[in-house]
């Protein structure tokens, strides 16, 4: 056991630290400083800053022969500490951890060329397709299909697709979805693939779905015999579950979302020490003050946990359910710091503000707007990314043998 | 001790329920809140017409001499259906402010025939619900009063007749003495408006008071227990709605559990979730209680009075942060969709836990009655 941080990673924060203040746009961390949504535009610009001359900071999960910053887990957590705390959007998670991972691993040498490239340049952006209406904590039972035929040129085959999926981030602003679709309809698990589908294309229907925040970051996308290429279809037909699962299982210990809860109990903080009640900073009020306390005994926790799971190692703590341990832990914290951050703005906790509204500003201080957006939309950190439901049933089956 | 509803009460019960049912689906709610007013003037007609409006006024007021018991079962049943008319703001906290203060200019009548939407401004952004601190001041400059100062969270303003503002005539923020009420019209000179829709889509506004012409109500400097004693009624109303917004997110949820299949199965046979919604009833009916309990103390001396309400708020708090919270987690991402009713519950329900003083104030009410009991 020592408890010491290694000298090198603090020289490595600085460096990233330093980087970043120099090359954020202003317009992208005031927006991300206030909790808003980037738009696409907006994100393509970050993707490409940050993998721009070689750096591959936008896939700070990747080795150098791919193409990434070739980073250590601890490495990878300061970076995304330091781009929360300078108020940096973050990274493009569903490429960076998602099905960039997929292709570099089962994908073929020309699909890395055309969906890899592309997408670090901030070119293209690809909407995950897992959820369907009836499939979203039992994935397994999906029912789009993918059907095989001869392409119309006669130059390999295509699949067909027909169904639906639901829940899809930025599916209105991206190029290509990344489905799993039904191959084999007989068997269950087994007869899922992978499959890249375009979604500017004939057959495509996307329907915004505006959440609670009154944000349209959702949508449902309807396929109606939507043709895709063959050559789309990653690694092997009918292996798209096994795929799937190996990177819903990976980056575990960066699921608790430490550092966004860090920044998020600093902006309590700081809301405490402006606001008073009756000319009394509410951080001076014991009972408020001792519940900041205990949301940061809370964090430290996590935090603590944080730093177990990125050094884990085999015979160790590597073998304990990080992921669901720090999932759970972490989106429930997350909630409920923004309880507070509305709770602590008082009356001007509740006006709706919009980052496109051109009406001016509500009552209230610069700092309101945007955190009564965040706090309804953080509703849904327990739901999504496998729901605290599920991720405690793997606690309990997979590790306590329950 | 008797919980049940008398006769007269099931009627009443029934036929907001009946209103409900037929003007207050949740598509035909949808409609009213993207009008501009996010009000209906066709429902406050009905509510007069049903007498609702009157109900808790005094007799000699042109009123239906109802108790608190008759407002709290109204408020209920809105908090079934989310309606978005101030019911709240204007027959029960406005009204009673009026009654309290000894009014007799005929406004607490035309509350109940609805020709007058009164509301009150008393809450200023730096008071955080301590009911004495009142920075806005008037003052009598050649006989007439003028205001000035700012009030926050005027809730219903947009559509009010009149406002009811708490001032300063003597002392100093924190004072219990000197608090004074007045009426301003809503188009005063030297009255300026910020308007702004809030999480629940109900409307609220900030109100400016620059040497406004305002007519004193009441007695100068006394009006902190008025304004107690109006918040307790509309503090027990918000809560009785708050029990029926919670009841009937409680029976959606349970509905979508016997309905939804994962695994093969309908999610609702899972013990994890059943064992939740069994936590959601108990919240429920924890909370239900203490509304019971509310009404029952509302005609107490004022420190056992305020005891009581803060005890409900308490309670009414806690088990919104679970049955109403959890209304959404169990629905998953449908939950989360703007389309669907049971987001807009968690909202309401979200704001009534933070409206009138949230769970630390009230704690710190309760302790500091004790302290000074002691």
């Amino acid at each position: 056991v020592d408890f010491t941080f290694d000298p090198t990673d603090e020289a490595f924060r600085e460096e990233i630290r330093t980087w970043v203040r120099a090359n954020l746009p202003a317009d992208l961390a005031e927006k991300s400083r206030k909790q808003f949504h980037l738009s696409w535009h907006e994100i393509s610009r970050w993707v490409a800053l940050l993998n721009a001359d070689g750096k591959g900071w936008g896939v700070p999960n990747w080795s150098v022969e791919l193409g990434g910053p070739g980073w250590s887990l601890m490495q990878q957590y300061i970076f995304e500490e330091v781009l929360i705390e300078e108020d940096a959007p973050s990274i493009d998670v569903g490429g960076a951890k998602m099905i960039g991972p997929i292709i570099n691993n089962f994908g073929s040498a020309d699909q890395r060329e055309r969906f890899i490239k592309p997408w670090m340049e901030g070119k293209q952006r690809y909407a995950q397709g897992f959820s369907e209406p009836n499939a979203g904590s039992d994935l397994a039972a999906l029912t789009t299909t993918a059907r095989r035929v001869p392409s119309v040129s006669g130059d390999g085959d295509d699949y067909i697709i027909n169904g639906r999926k639901i829940w899809t981030s930025g599916g209105h602003y991206s190029d290509w979805i990344y489905c799993l679709v039904k191959t084999d309809m007989a068997a269950k698990q087994r007869g899922i693939s992978l499959i890249m589908v375009p979604l500017k294309v004939p057959g495509v229907t996307i329907r915004p779905i505006i959440d609670i925040a009154e944000e349209h970051n959702l949508n449902e996308v309807f396929f109606d015999d939507v043709r895709t290429s063959a050559a789309n279809l990653i690694g092997e037909e009918n292996k798209g579950w096994t795929y799937a699962k190996s990177l819903l299982e990976s980056e575990r210990a960066l699921s608790g979302e430490a550092p966004r809860n860090r920044r998020y109990l600093q902006i309590l903080k700081k809301i405490a020490r402006d606001r008073t009640r009756c000319g009394v900073p509410l951080i001076e009020d014991h009972a408020f003050g001792a519940r900041i306390a205990q949301l940061e005994s809370d964090l430290n926790s996590l935090e603590w946990m944080t730093l177990r799971a990125l050094t884990a190692k085999a015979g160790g703590d590597f073998a304990l359910p990080l992921g669901s341990i720090l999932k759970v832990r972490g989106s429930e914290l997350l909630q409920k710091i923004t309880e507070l951050h509305i709770e602590a703005l008082g009356d001007h906790g509740h006006y709706v503000h919009h980052a496109d509204d051109s009406s001016g500003t509500v009552p209230g201080p610069d700092y309101a707007p945007g955190l009564l957006n965040d706090f309804m939309y953080r509703r849904a950190t327990t739901i999504y990314g496998g729901s605290n439901e599920i991720q405690r049933t793997i606690i309990a089956r997979q590790f306590l043998g329950l | 001790m008797e919980f049940s509803l008398s006769e007269e009460q099931q009627l009443l019960k029934d036929s907001i329920a009946r209103f409900v049912e037929r003007e207050y689906g949740f598509d035909k709610r949808q409609k009213i809140v993207a009008e501009d007013a996010g009000f209906s003037d066709a429902n406050w007609r009905i509510f007069t017409d049903m007498g609702w409006l009157m109900l808790g006024l005094p007799e000699d007021k042109g009123g239906l001499g109802g108790s608190p018991v008759d407002t709290a079962i109204v408020m209920e049943e809105f908090g079934k259906a989310l309606i978005l008319e101030p019911y709240l703001h204007v027959a029960i906290m406005a009204a009673r402010i009026l009654i309290e203060a000894g009014d007799s200019s005929g406004l607490i009548d035309a509350i109940g025939t609805g020709t007058a939407k009164p509301v009150l401004a008393h809450s200023e952004a730096d008071a955080y619900n301590a009911l004495n601190w009142v920075q806005t001041r008037a003052e009598k400059l050649t006989g007439a009063w003028k205001l000035t100062g700012q009030k926050s969270l005027v809730h219903a303003a947009v559509f009010a007749t009149h406002i009811i503002v708490s001032a300063r005539t003597s002392g100093k923020a924190g004072d219990a003495d000197g608090i004074s009420l007045f009426l301003v019209a809503p188009d005063a000179d030297g009255l300026s408006r910020v308007d702004a829709r809030l999480a629940d889509n109900s409307r609220a506004s900030e109100l400016t008071f620059s040497n406004c012409d305002a007519t004193l109500i009441g007695q100068e400097g006394a009006a902190l227990p008025v304004i107690e004693t109006a918040y307790a009624h509309a503090t027990v109303a918000l809560c009785a709605e708050a029990v029926g917004a919670m009841d009937k997110a409680l029976w959606t949820t349970r509905d979508y559990l016997q309905t939804r299949e994962q695994f093969g199965q309908a999610i609702g046979s899972f013990q994890s979730l059943q064992h939740r919604m069994a936590d959601m009833l108990i919240e429920l009916e924890m909370a239900r209680s203490q509304v019971y309990r509310g009404l029952a103390f509302l005609g107490s001396d004022p420190a056992t009075r305020d005891q009581a309400i803060s005890s409900m708020k308490v309670q009414i708090g806690r088990s919104i942060k679970f049955t109403g919270y959890q209304s959404i987690q169990l629905h998953g991402g449908i939950g989360m969709t703007e389309d669907y009713l049971i987001g807009h519950y968690f909202k309401r329900l979200h704001m009534i836990d933070n409206a009138l003083g949230t769970v630390g104030t009230h704690l710190g009410r309760m302790a500091e009655i004790e302290r000074r009991a002691a």
